[in-house]
């Protein structure tokens, strides 16, 4: 168990290196730089030469990258190219709205997809069944930006019952249940969806396998039997689905940070590919990527300690 | 209202009216509520992120303008004819050839209780001027400031000695970039200007709060509180429907329509906010002959790009920039579309049947609907159009140097303004690459007449030169849409950039 | 679930397939490629059955047209990602060797935390308005788990009983990993390739929704839900039309890939729910 998480660890360091020297060209493939940007609109070309100087974008690619690399090793995520201010400012004033968003959603999911899962998978075939069975596969297939509109336009704008975007709320908004509501519902559409279905699969082939038969033939009390053999069984996949949604619910972020002007990771991402900001896009997409391998890492380890015979996920 | 009613206010509501007649909009401005006192109003601005600055000399969007609109103050504005209205200069003279300019300075009281000098304005100018800050945009513009010989003169006045002779100093003085900072003040965290509000606080890309000041020179504002919010279009939208702000700043026609009988919001539509159009190239082949130019000035089928680019919403173009501002040449007859006479300037050019690249991105609003219009029309007039599609986010820089058609829009600035910026050979925006000597050498010389008349008549045939030979298809004058909602009171029909636009002072709650 | 119910979601999928299907098969034959923007914008009635857009073209013309690119560059996608995704895999469980496996699955694994939201941007703001960029990045995020997936289901399958009677009545290790582990292999690539469809239609639409595909007048249900969506109140038809058939397209498809995968289940069954 130590040496798979050790492995599994430095596994984990390798590819986020890797990923840094990735990003950094993915992001240095864009048309334009930050000073073309920056000026749009605004100067002319000798305007945006001098600015392009003062940035240091006339330096070498290597060189710059080298510089990077050092200020992160340092613990220096570097300055913006716009703007001026520190990259961990950008990264501490949109992080946590983005975690805040996600905390809520997953709090949230858990729970919900392991109920709905199992009230299927439990009367697999049933009219419950059919009918839940029928609505998550339908809300799978709704695009999240359609969802979002069209909760917007009804309680929002239509009923009025909820704010339609966090427009001035920058201040205080963890205090503010309200604006989570819209969001967050948007968020748990699709992924408790996709979860409970992953679950009710699970809890099918966990209630027809072997163990569970002989268990039952046991004596086993029913509960007991679905809390203490079907459920782990069924969750591992649900848990490495878990896992692999951080990414799905980062793409749902994006969407919904954009509908709801949430000031978060998403929209801070985008604006700084906008904006050819290096620095921050390196510093932002390193966290995120950081946050997916912990994830899966975390997922791996706790299916190992779940039903230790997963060898085949590494 | 605390403001005196002066030709400039009798100006604006004139054109108020005209907007109310032609759009079936009802006026902006209710004079028969009376203000009512505290409240704080939200604003909603079209964002830019990490880029937005407190430093009022490095102002670029209009999120930072209207901020900085509420802390600072200018030495002069504009009215919603462009032409010069004091601010915190009183009054100004020049001498006879326009090369040394007198400012009388109003008692203006700082937040911090300085009362306004010569020093804090030659400070602000030299700011202006710092030959270090790549990002203070009025540089350019006001670089013919001799600095060494500007100085102060009694009390209240103040000296500007000039380079070359320029009559447009004052207006050049309420451009972007030029607001009045206390002497030796650098630190945009801690912004102290003479505005009528004074900074509470400010995060880039989210919002700003400003506090009444009750010691404004032109009276206390109504309003406890202003805030000042970045949000995208669509945000803008839902937040101004649903309450969450009181005013929203640039919306669009669709929005308009679907605003068009709710009662709690009303969309203010201040006519001719600038230009919409098509640059052309004129540096190179195919438009470097005037004739090829002339050929899509006339195939462009300007009432159907105004019908669907701007939903109606703006006044056909008559490729002029500046319909309704100060110097506009009256009396010239309307260009309309003649597609035989086109076709046969195609022909005769070579251009017939040949194919033009349209370079056009998403920009701004509308830009790929017209490329797309425009494809359509030269087609009917036989030239053939190929449009590609570039990054946004640096399209204004680069169609300063590649593609042959683009697309061109300006917000409203002065006559003389928009020529030096985009019109000259050394013009730092000169998208249609104009670049004649002679043309420049007249604009200059227009300029230093200090006769407004005679002034008036050399600009009148600069422009009508650019109309027949230059590279420009302005074809829209487009309304300029704000949002406000119902309780919000003494909003006025401004053009972006004036005087009254993004004022917050004389507005109210009810 | 019954083999009725199975049925009745694979007939369902279908069902739900034929209309947007055959709107982007049939509807580029009967629409010209150019549609001529002759209306007022967001305009109902005269002559528009769904109104008009944002430049008075017709809504109904657009759907017809909007099909091909919208459905094709997320399946071209799909289809280079699960081909890429079987070689890798499979190359990966067919070899011998530790060190031959690591080489072809760890590169692949590298990439599986790049957040995709990324790739998309660099991609949509990059390339602006080529599908075949989209659809590359599209397929380049599905390769990892895509890979992972059949690699999986491979294993499994060398490994049960009926590879290890193969091997022992002395067939040849080319027709056990053809023969046997390919056609395993086969129904869990295509239920697995249903749902991925749904997903790469769901993130083509949302880089197209972000401003970070399509030029945003060309005819596309994704473009055509962002351009149109301000105008949901005025002219509802030219959002809602387009959204119809996208979510038809996907529900459908996600139904026809559950009718699928129990089958798949019989053979792939613990690969499946271990990995997708």
């Amino acid at each position: 168990m130590l040496r798979f998480a050790l492995r599994r660890c430095g596994w984990t360091l390798v590819q986020l290196t890797a990923l840094s020297v990735i990003i950094f060209l993915l992001t240095n493939l864009l048309p334009g730089d930050a000073a073309t940007v920056d000026f749009n609109e605004q100067a002319g070309l000798d305007q945006v030469a001098q600015l392009r100087k003062q940035m240091g974008l006339d330096r070498p690619l290597a060189e710059r990258f080298a510089d990077w690399a050092h200020g992160l090793l340092t613990g220096d995520l570097g300055t913006s190219l716009v703007g001026g201010g520190a990259v961990s400012e950008v990264l501490s004033s949109s992080v946590p709205v983005t975690a805040a968003l996600a905390a809520v959603t997953i709090v949230l999911l858990v729970p919900l997809a392991v109920a709905v899962g199992l009230l299927t998978g439990l009367r697999a075939g049933s009219r419950t069944d059919r009918v839940v069975s029928a609505v998550t596969l339908t809300l799978t297939s709704v695009p999240d930006f359609v969802l979002a509109l069209l909760l917007v336009s009804v309680f929002a704008l239509r009923l009025g019952w909820l704010p339609s975007t966090w427009v001035g709320a920058d201040e205080g908004w963890w205090q503010r249940p309200e604006l989570f509501v819209l969001p967050v519902a948007v968020l748990l559409a699709r992924t408790v969806c996709v979860l409970s279905r992953q679950i009710r699969a699970g809890t099918v082939t966990a209630l027809h396998a072997g163990y569970t038969v002989q268990a039952r033939r046991l004596g086993v009390p029913p509960t007991r039997l679905v809390l203490r053999h079907v459920l782990p069984n069924a969750a591992v996949p649900g848990i490495q689905e878990l896992a692999r949604t951080g990414d799905q619910l980062l793409g749902g972020v994006l969407v919904v940070e954009a509908v709801f002007a949430i000031p978060g990771t998403a929209t801070a991402l985008v604006e700084a590919v906008q904006n050819r900001d290096v620095p921050t896009v390196q510093a932002l997409t390193l966290a995120l990527a950081a946050v997916a391998c912990l994830l899966n890492l975390a997922a791996d380890l706790v299916s190992q300690r779940l039903a230790p015979r997963s060898e085949v996920l590494r | 209202m605390p403001v005196t009613p002066t030709r400039r206010s009798v100006l604006t509501v004139a054109a108020a009216a005209g907007a109310g007649l032609l759009t079936g909009c009802s006026s902006a401005d209710s004079g028969s509520s009376s203000p009512k006192k505290g409240g704080t109003l939200r604003a909603a601005f079209p964002g830019a992120g990490v880029k937005e600055t407190m430093d009022p000399h490095a102002q670029r969007q209009f999120v930072d303008i209207a901020r900085h609109k509420a802390v600072f103050d200018k030495l002069v504005e504009l009215d919603s004819t462009l032409r010069p209205v004091p601010r915190l200069a009183r009054s100004w003279s020049s001498d006879d050839d326009a090369r040394v300019w007198r400012f009388e300075l109003r008692e203006a009281r700082f937040h911090d209780g300085h009362v306004l000098d010569a020093d804090d304005v030659l400070y602000s100018i030299s700011r202006i001027l710092d030959p270090d800050a790549a990002d203070h945009l009025a540089k350019n513009s006001l670089s013919h400031i001799d600095l060494s010989n500007c100085r102060k003169v009694g009390r209240r006045g103040v000296e500007i000695a000039l380079t070359r002779p320029n009559a447009e100093l004052p207006s050049q003085l309420a451009m972007t970039g030029t607001p009045i900072v206390r002497d030796g003040w650098d630190d945009p965290k801690k912004p102290v200007g003479t505005g009528p509000f004074r900074f509470v606080s400010f995060t880039a890309g989210r919002g700003f709060t400003g506090r009444r000041f009750d010691d404004h020179w032109n009276g206390a504002p109504h309003l406890d509180e202003v805030r000042i919010l970045s949000a995208e279009t669509e945000a803008r939208a839902a937040a101004v429907r649903s309450g969450e702000v009181h005013f929203a700043h640039e919306m669009t026609p669709t929005f308009a329509r679907t605003v068009e009988h709710n009662s709690r919001v009303r969309v203010v539509a201040t006519r001719r906010s600038g230009v919409q159009g098509f640059a052309l190239k004129t540096d190179r082949a195919p438009f470097d002959d005037p004739d090829a130019a002339m050929a899509v000035k006339l195939l462009v089928d300007r009432e159907r790009l105004v019908e669907v680019v701007c939903a109606g919403r703006a006044e056909i173009g008559n490729d002029v920039y500046g319909k309704g501002y100060t110097y506009y040449p009256e009396g010239l007859a309307q260009r309309e579309r003649d597609v035989p006479e086109a076709r046969r300037l195609l022909k005769r050019t070579g251009l017939y049947n040949k194919k033009v690249t349209f370079y056009t991105s998403t920009a701004a609003d509308g830009f790929a609907q017209a490329a797309h219009l425009f494809t359509d029309q030269a087609g009917e007039a036989g030239l053939k159009v190929e449009v590609v599609n570039g990054p946004p986010e640096s399209y204004f820089t680069d169609v300063l140097g590649k593609g042959t058609v683009t697309n061109h829009r300006c917000g409203a600035m002065t006559i003389p303004t928009y020529i030096s910026e985009r019109l000259l050979a050394d013009a730092p925006q000169n998208a249609t690459a104009w670049k004649h000597q002679d043309f420049d050498d007249a604009f200059t010389a227009a300029r230093a007449v200090v006769d407004d008349d005679k002034r008036t008549e050399r600009y009148r045939s600069v422009q009508t030169t650019l109309r027949d030979q230059g590279g420009l298809v302005l074809w829209g004058h487009p309304e300029w849409l704000n949002a406000i909602s119902h309780t919000v009171q003494g909003v006025k029909e401004a053009p972006p950039n004036t005087v009254d636009w993004a004022r917050f002072d004389t507005v109210w709650l009810d | 679930m019954s083999a009725g119910g199975r049925t009745r979601h694979t007939a369902g999928g279908a069902l739900l397939l034929l209309l947007p299907v055959t709107a982007a098969v049939v509807g580029p034959l009967v629409t010209d490629a150019d549609i001529p923007s002759d209306g007022m914008p967001y305009a109902l009635g005269a002559g528009h059955p769904l109104g008009t857009d944002a430049l008075g073209r017709d809504v109904l013309a657009l759907v017809l047209r909007g099909g091909a690119s919208a459905l094709g560059v997320a399946c071209a996608a799909v289809a280079l990602a699960v081909a890429i995704g079987a070689t890798l895999g499979l190359a990966a469980a067919a070899s011998r060797s530790r060190w031959l496996d690591d080489l072809l699955i760890r590169p692949v694994e590298l990439l599986l935390p790049l957040p995709s939201l990324l790739v998309i941007s660099v991609v949509g703001v990059g390339w602006r308005g080529h599908p075949v960029a989209v659809a590359l990045a599209v397929a380049a995020l599905n390769v990892p788990a895509v890979a992972r997936l059949l690699r999986a289901a491979a294993l499994d399958a060398a490994s049960g009983p009926v590879a290890e009677a193969m091997r022992l009545q002395g067939e040849s290790s080319a027709r056990v990993l053809f023969g046997h582990v390919g056609r395993a292999v086969l129904p869990v690539a295509a239920a697995d390739a249903g749902t991925r469809v749904g997903g790469a239609v769901f993130t083509v639409a949302a880089a197209n929704f972000l401003g970070l595909g399509l030029d945003p007048t060309s005819p596309d249900w994704g473009v055509m839900i962002a351009a149109s969506r301000e105008a949901l109140f005025v002219q509802p038809w030219a959002v809602l039309a387009p959204t119809l058939m996208l979510v038809m397209f996907t529900v459908g498809v996600n139904l026809l890939a559950d009718g699928l995968l129990p089958r798949a289940g019989r053979t792939g069954g613990k690969a499946m729910a271990w990995n997708r």
